[in-house]
């Protein structure tokens, strides 16, 4: 294809919802800078631009804040991908998916695919607190699903505790099973009107990361990353007319930033 | 049945009396003036003032405390000055509550009595037993918040307080019960008018639940006279209250600041949290429901508000409701202001250059600035917004904000990004009024960084810093603050004042402050409602103080102790020459504007008539 080089870049849209405080800056400080900082509460969304290969990719990180709520379908509006996060410690924070964000979705693409993530694993996952040899986990996507089953299957616990603060406060106690999250992914592409078996599956759009120790952070991005790409270059090669055009036309020029951004 | 009852934190114990009382004594800065000099008519609001406090404070003798209240309605001061802990109730038996008794008896028995609810502070002014209530309300207090006055205890409210906010830093976790906490040196708390907190400065909301329970007992029933409570003086404190619509907003000061510098502040508080959900939405959110919990949309905003505060407490702009900018060769910020006029797209309307937190040049659209101009509060909470929220600073940024003075009730969106990363202190902050504008407002700031890039400016603003004292040339002068008002050429320009760097000796952060107190204690003597003054020359102990306003500027300044009040007056001459010489580099003297409103017909209103927009902005709430 070399005349995608020649033609604008065509660029991918990729947003992450949940409620405040799950860790989505973190998440995406993580795999932009690989580094672990100090946040403070996003304000209304966040633009990055992403090079992957030749594309460029934007990510908005949006505010969890339901101050901010009113604004989430602007920002989804055409989106090639969502990531809805949680974190793995609170239980209201997947429930909050459900009731909150997964409408605001209403307004991506289509053929939007979307990825459920919880994060802070850190906390609840002996596995996921040493840093992670990156290659190894993005080379083999599924030995890390199959390795991530384990531990939950043994401390399942699929109903949400009735108090979400644990008495010792010292530990937090994983309040999200990853069955959970895949029950609720289910429910997503329902809600879609979207057949499971022509759909990914939910083992692979089901993630646990920690933005803390890095643990399946670049597995997360990189997998939606390279899931997102042939969607768009098929859009790209079917339909010359975009509708969106306009947006991707000032996206598209959007390639002095790229030395700015990451 | 009349009863009023203090209670603010064990050693804010206070006095009633009435606000008319300052009126034609000056506004004393700590040791407030004996209100019993003066005549304390009686109000119907207090025939008999039960004054609650606690034990661990030294019973004082004369004490001149006193809770101003704004109405002609005057309540009067207990002339016994009687500081017991007793309630007196005309009803009933009085019920003891000692502090430092927590276990006693007298205060479980009224705890018992009351309903759990803890929104239930009455709004109604005609509840008839509020004198009741509001000892209620106490003995609950009291109960609730034992450890308060007595060390090295805390309730388990509180504890499960700090486990909640365990992984917030900040002061949010403070124990509200140790003596640290009650030391800090300006609290500030916002609760609804249903008595929900909002926010507190220090310490967590829900700590504090019941401390704000009675403050708003007390504004309620202050209320319920027709009266409105405006503050309460003691030995060691200033406490203020604001109400404004649904919100209380309350500060517990023991700094020298007066009453209206607090109210002020408080204002600014108030502003901020416009900024960020609109007065319209309040009010819309309130009227719907009395016993909303603010705290769920302004979950997460609690440091943008703990860094205004900040601000307000370092940074001289708040005070003079003025903006600072950073001095720069007139050319540079003539073409910086050019960059910004020709990167324009439909429905921007300010295009702002802030560098080091301070302006460089600032554009509008046309027919926005005929109307009105930006307002120097605003300017102060944009900054502020910026500064608490670039932590991650790579990004641009698309928020929802309002700007309270400009319009309270629409909201405008801000495109905020670092010209220079990895350093961000380049920044760039463009307002438009479509929602939908962001890909066209930030295909603008490509235009400005290619311009930017092109003139070499990121490097030569790099260059540009505050100046030094002695660039003046006046041996005295240690530093000053110097506000221009508005002349009629430039008026409709924001409002601006320029100062030196503070140099030796206010170097450490406990000098900057003192030198700031000084200022605030002479700008609280220029701008005294009873008795303004013109000219102060205040000689304090290590410096010596020259305020002077005219109908053009306002003029703060500081000297070496030694200097005689003539050497204080030619160097105010010199300095003003100075000025008036360097002016060009000092303000933003011309701001430039631009049209970019689409259709002529639709003026700079359009964006105050997107109220009704409002509510699907930032708020699918109510
Ligand atoms: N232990 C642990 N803490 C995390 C992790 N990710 C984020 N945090 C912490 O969680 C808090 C919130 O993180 P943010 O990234 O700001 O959360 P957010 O989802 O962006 O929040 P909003 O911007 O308000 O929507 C911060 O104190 C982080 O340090 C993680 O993987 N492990
Ligand atoms: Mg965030």
């Amino acid at each position: 294809m070399p005349d995608v080089s020649k033609m604008k870049k065509p660029d991918v849209k990729v947003v992450l919802l949940g409620d405040m405080h799950v860790g989505k800056t973190s998440l995406l400080h993580r795999y932009t800078e690989r580094k672990f900082k100090d946040t403070t509460s996003t304000v209304g969304g966040a633009f990055f631009l992403k090079q992957w290969g030749p594309y460029n990719i934007s990510i908005w990180d949006t505010a969890g804040r339901e101050q901010f709520h009113g604004l989430g379908s602007m920002y989804c509006r055409g989106a090639a991908a969502v990531i809805l996060t949680y974190d793995v410690t609170n239980w209201q924070s997947l429930s909050e998916l459900e009731e909150r964000f997964l409408s605001l979705t209403d307004t991506a693409n289509h053929d939007c695919i979307y990825a459920i993530v919880g994060n802070k694993a850190d906390l609840t996952d002996p596995k996921a607190q040493l840093s992670p040899n990156s290659d190894s986990f993005s080379e083999d996507q599924t030995d890390i699903v199959e390795d991530r089953t384990e531990p939950q299957v043994l401390s399942a616990c699929p109903t949400p505790p009735a108090s979400p603060t644990s008495l010792s406060g010292v530990v937090p106690r994983k309040q999200v099973s990853r069955e959970d999250a895949m029950a609720l992914y289910g429910r997503i592409l329902r809600y879609k009107g979207l057949d499971e078996k022509s759909s990914l599956p939910a083992d692979k759009m089901c993630f646990e990361t920690s933005a803390k120790t890095g643990y399946n952070v670049d597995a997360l991005f990189e997998t939606l990353f390279d899931l997102v790409l042939p969607s768009i270059l098929r859009k790209r090669h079917e339909n010359h007319e975009s509708p969106t055009v306009d947006l991707e036309d000032c996206r598209g020029s959007g390639k002095r930033v790229r030395s700015s951004c990451c | 049945m009349f009863i009023l009852i203090l209670f603010v934190c064990s050693n804010w114990d206070v006095i009633m009396d009435a606000d008319t009382l300052q009126e034609g004594e000056e506004q004393p800065m700590r040791n407030c003036a004996p209100p019993s000099d003066s005549e304390a008519p009686v109000g119907i609001l207090a025939p008999s003032l039960p004054l609650l406090r606690n034990h661990t404070t030294p019973e004082p003798t004369g004490r001149h405390d006193f809770v101003s209240v704004d109405e002609d309605q005057i309540s009067s001061l207990d002339p016994s000055g009687d500081t017991k802990v007793e309630l007196h109730s005309d009803a009933g038996p009085s019920s003891k509550l000692d502090s430092e008794e927590t276990d006693s008896p007298s205060c479980q028995r009224s705890v018992s009595t009351p309903p759990s609810g803890r929104e239930d502070v009455p709004t109604d002014p005609d509840q008839s037993d509020s004198g009741e209530f509001v000892v209620t309300m106490l003995a609950k207090a009291k109960l609730e918040e034992q450890g308060i006055g007595v060390k090295g205890r805390s309730s388990p409210l509180i504890e499960a307080g700090i486990q909640e906010a365990s992984a917030l830093a900040s002061h949010r976790d403070e124990d509200v019960t140790a003596d640290s906490w009650r030391q800090h040196r300006k609290h500030v708390f916002v609760l609804s008018e249903a008595g929900k907190p909002i926010y507190s400065r220090y310490g967590s909301e829900e700590a504090l639940s019941s401390t704000m329970g009675v403050m708003m007992a007390l504004v309620s029933f202050v209320q319920s006279g027709d009266n409105i409570i405006r503050s309460v003086y003691t030995e060691e404190h200033t406490v203020v209250f604001l109400q404004k619509g649904p919100l209380v907003l309350v500060c517990v000061s023991s700094s020298c600041q007066s009453e209206q510098q607090l109210r002020g502040e408080l204002l600014y508080v108030y502003y901020q949290i416009i900024s960020m959900l609109t007065q319209a939405s309040i009010s819309r959110i309130f009227e719907h429901k009395k016993n909303y919990d603010l705290r769920r949309l302004l979950a997460g905003s609690e440091k943008i508000l703990d860094g205004l505060l900040n601000l307000v407490d370092s940074d001289p702009s708040f005070l003079l409701a003025a903006v600072h900018c950073l001095p720069l060769v007139s050319s540079l910020r003539d073409s910086l202001s050019q960059i910004l006029q020709k990167a324009i797209t439909p429905n921007l309307v300010f295009s702002i250059l802030i560098a080091k937190n301070q302006l460089l040049t600032i554009v509008q659209e046309k027919t926005v600035i005929e109307d009105v101009r930006l307002e120097p509060a605003d300017v102060h909470l944009l900054l502020n917004l910026i500064g608490a929220s670039s932590a991650f600073q790579a990004g641009e940024i698309w928020t929802p904000i309002c700007l309270p003075l400009f319009n309270p009730d629409c909201y405008f969106y801000a495109y905020i990004s670092y010209l220079d990363p990895p350093e961000c202190t380049v920044c760039l902050l463009l307002l438009s009024t479509d929602k939908e504008a962001f890909y066209a407002v930030a295909e603008c700031k490509r235009k400005i960084e290619e311009a930017m890039t092109a003139q070499n400016s990121l490097s030569l603003i790099a260059k540009a810093q505050s100046y030094s004292v002695s660039q003046v040339g006046v041996s005295d002068l240690r530093h000053f603050m110097y506000k221009p008002f508005d002349v009629p050429d430039n008026y409709r320009q924001l409002t601006q004042f320029t100062s030196p760097e503070m140099e030796a000796p206010y170097c450490s952060d406990e000098e900057k402050m003192r030198l700031l107190d000084l200022y605030r204690y002479m700008h609280s003597r220029i701008h005294s409602t009873s008795r303004p003054l013109k000219l102060i020359y205040h000689v304090a102990e290590k410096e010596t103080l020259l305020a002077w306003v005219t109908s053009k500027f306002e003029l703060y300044t500081c000297f070496n102790p030694l200097v005689t009040k003539a050497c204080a007056i030619t160097a105010i001459t010199k300095l003003l020459r100075w000025i008036k010489k360097e002016e060009d580099r000092l303000f933003i003297r011309y701001p430039p504007k631009y049209s970019t409103t689409p259709n002529p017909s639709k003026s700079s209103k359009s964006s105050k008539s997107e109220q009704q927009d409002s509510a699907d902005n930032g708020l699918s709430l109510l």
